[in-house]
């Protein structure tokens, strides 16, 4: 058996141990890092990330983008303030965020179905119609100061668990369901390996794409309500980075933009790492402005070490 | 026939935009007012040529670091002429700069076979944020007056840096693209790349140049936005790269390379910075426009399908 040439050239392991590393890493620079409460801040800020990347490594996977998915992130965390601060009922509250995520991402892909329009060109578009929405519907101010009625929908916790580490855990168990064992699944790669083969042999790819972007539209109006139940309060600045780290995230867990590929597992280790990174430097006192730099230095080395190693790792048809 | 057409609708948009402007605010078309739009024009224009070359190649080619290439040589330019470096020197070494960027996104692109999407995307974060990361967010300010010429002075009511750089630039990229063997192997490999390296065309080549070009073009932006404000501000190039690549599409190059041109690209930054100073004149918020420029970069590539559709009938 060559099991060790199986377990080294999993991307997950080298995920797992590039985690490692950098933790030991920081350990050396920051005492504080390897503490039991940095450590649970460090997968708390990971939530909203981890189901924004799960709706991106599906779309990844077709071979689209989507990097207008901050702006819609702020968007729906707008109207999940607007019901908070207007005391609606907690259905209505709960629903707002995931309905008008699900319809922005609709909207993409009838842009990028119906209209034809490269992914890219599409949610570029919306990225800038996003931008002045976000601008428009806060009038220049921050929504702040929100009660605290959303408070148990991130606090509570089931004995060790945390109730959104069971979120977290309830999405990516679907996500997996879907990719793995369902015909959905085989819909989405194929779409994304030669979307033309895919048509021709019947795979309806349109109606592919509407799932996964609306797919990744919920998950990102979910992601919104997580984040107003702890931030209380939105700023225009909501949502800012979030598709480049869903994006970094994917690339690391094996994902790629040319389609066909999806890494679940690879996903969820690059969303740590990408966070791991980010509060570690904030701990050695690198200051917070370095962030996007650093971020974008990540996807650009993890995208030249990929060409230059291919690895077999993903989810593939063939 | 189909590459006027698409280069008319821009023209019809502009005009109509001028129309509105003029009724609203009869200031509108002053000559103060005009040389103002010249003015808001030459950084979005440099940039325009580039990105308007980078989509023409093909390839995928898109060229998302743009913006960031502009902060980032312009602080550079800053720099250099506060620890008084003359300034011919300090523009000379921010426009090399800006090459250096941007053939750094060639040499990945066209070595690695990665796509440019993905590439210029996380080139966009690390040179946008180191331009913030390395200022703390503060503009480097008080630049010599002497440099100001450069980027205040107008002759005839026409801005320095327009006659200087965007009708040179211009007429020259346009000569190369349209007369010389060079322009034709842009067009070529933008059209069909396999058949143009079967021939044996510097694909490769062409296209690192082409990116090194781009990256020239934003640090010249960040020369004349230095000049212009006395100051390099580390976030003068947000958004150029929605701007440009709209401008681009909207102007007629088709995204897939291979088609277009120019003179579109050119006519679309005037419409664009007519939008912006007559909003201005109106006090309508900018970020308007952003949100404007959004829906048309969506409505020009829906409206180029629907005319390429109709034309196939």
């Amino acid at each position: 058996m060559n099991w060790n040439k199986w377990l080294l050239g999993r991307r997950e392991v080298t995920l797992a141990l590039a985690c490692v590393v950098l933790a030991i890493l920081f350990r050396s620079l920051s005492p504080y890092f390897l503490t039991v409460q940095n450590l649970t801040t460090i997968l708390r800020n990971s939530v909203e990330l981890l189901l924004v990347s799960l709706g991106m490594s599906f779309i990844l996977a077709t071979a689209g983008i989507d990097i207008a998915v901050g702006g819609a992130l702020g968007i729906c965390a707008i109207f999940v303030g607007w019901s908070v601060r207007g005391a609606w009922p907690s259905g209505a509250v709960f629903l707002i965020g995931p309905l008008v995520g699900t319809a922005l991402g609709l909207l993409s892909a009838a842009l990028i179905v119906w209209g034809r329009i490269p992914p890219i060109i599409a949610t570029l578009g919306l990225f800038g119609v996003y931008r002045a929405a976000i601008f428009l519907l806060l009038g220049g101010s921050w929504i702040s100061g929100l009660p605290d009625t959303l408070g148990p929908l991130v606090n509570l916790s089931f004995g060790m668990v945390p109730i959104v580490g069971i979120y977290v855990l309830f999405f990516y168990f679907v996500g997996w369901l879907v990719i793995r064992w369902l015909p959905l699944g085989t819909a989405i790669l194929a779409t994304g390996g030669n979307e033309r083969a895919a048509r021709l042999s019947g795979v309806a790819t349109g109606k592919t794409k509407f799932f996964v972007y609306g797919l990744t539209g919920l998950l990102v109006g979910f992601a919104a309500l997580l984040y107003v139940a702890r931030y209380r309060n939105v700023e225009t600045s909501t949502g800012g980075l979030v598709a480049l780290d869903a994006i970094v995230a994917c690339v690391l867990g094996g994902g790629s933009v040319l389609g066909g590929k999806a890494n679940l597992l690879g996903t969820v280790l690059g969303v740590f790492l990408v966070r791991l990174l980010q509060n570690g430097f904030v701990l050695v006192g690198v200051p917070s402005l370095w962030e996007q730099v650093i971020t974008g230095a990540l996807l650009i080395l993890v995208l030249i070490l990929d060409a230059l190693v291919a690895v077999p790792a993903s989810t593939t048809l063939n | 026939m189909n590459r006027r057409f698409r280069f008319r609708g821009v023209l019809l948009l502009w005009l109509i935009a001028l129309g509105i402007f003029a009724a609203r605010a009869p200031a509108f078309f002053g000559l103060a007012n005009i040389t103002s739009i010249l003015q808001f024009s030459t950084l979005l224009a440099l940039v325009t040529f580039g990105q308007t070359m980078v989509i023409l190649s093909g390839g995928g080619g898109i060229d998302l670091s743009v913006g960031g290439i502009v902060s980032l040589s312009g602080l550079l330019i800053g720099l250099l002429i506060k620890q008084n470096v003359p300034i011919f020197i300090a523009g000379v070494a921010g426009l090399l700069f800006g090459g250096i960027l941007g053939s750094l996104n060639g040499l990945i692109i066209t070595r690695l076979k990665l796509l440019p999407l993905i590439v210029t995307l996380g080139t966009y974060y690390a040179y946008n944020g180191l331009a913030l990361a390395l200022t703390d967010g503060a503009p480097i300010s008080g630049l010599p007056s002497s440099f100001g010429m450069l980027g205040q002075s107008a002759v005839l009511a026409i801005p320095l840096h327009t006659l200087l750089f965007v009708v040179p630039v211009f007429l020259i990229m346009t000569f190369i693209l349209s007369q010389t063997p060079l322009g034709r192997w842009i067009y070529a490999i933008g059209c069909n790349e396999q058949a143009c390296r079967l021939v044996g065309l510097p694909v490769n080549l062409i296209r690192l140049g082409i990116y090194t070009l781009s990256g020239m073009l934003a640090a010249l932006a960040g020369l004349v936005a230095d000049s212009w404000l006395l100051s390099a501000r580390p976030n003068i190039g947000d958004n150029l790269e929605l701007l440009s690549l709209t401008a681009v599409l909207l102007g007629g190059t088709s995204i897939f390379g291979g088609s277009g041109g120019l003179t579109g690209s050119f006519i679309a930054v005037l419409f664009f910075t007519s939008l912006q100073v007559g909003l201005q004149m109106l006090n309508i918020n900018n970020i308007w426009q952003l949100g404007i420029v959004g829906l048309l970069l969506i409505g020009s590539v829906l409206l180029d399908r629907s005319i390429r559709i109709a034309q196939a009938v």
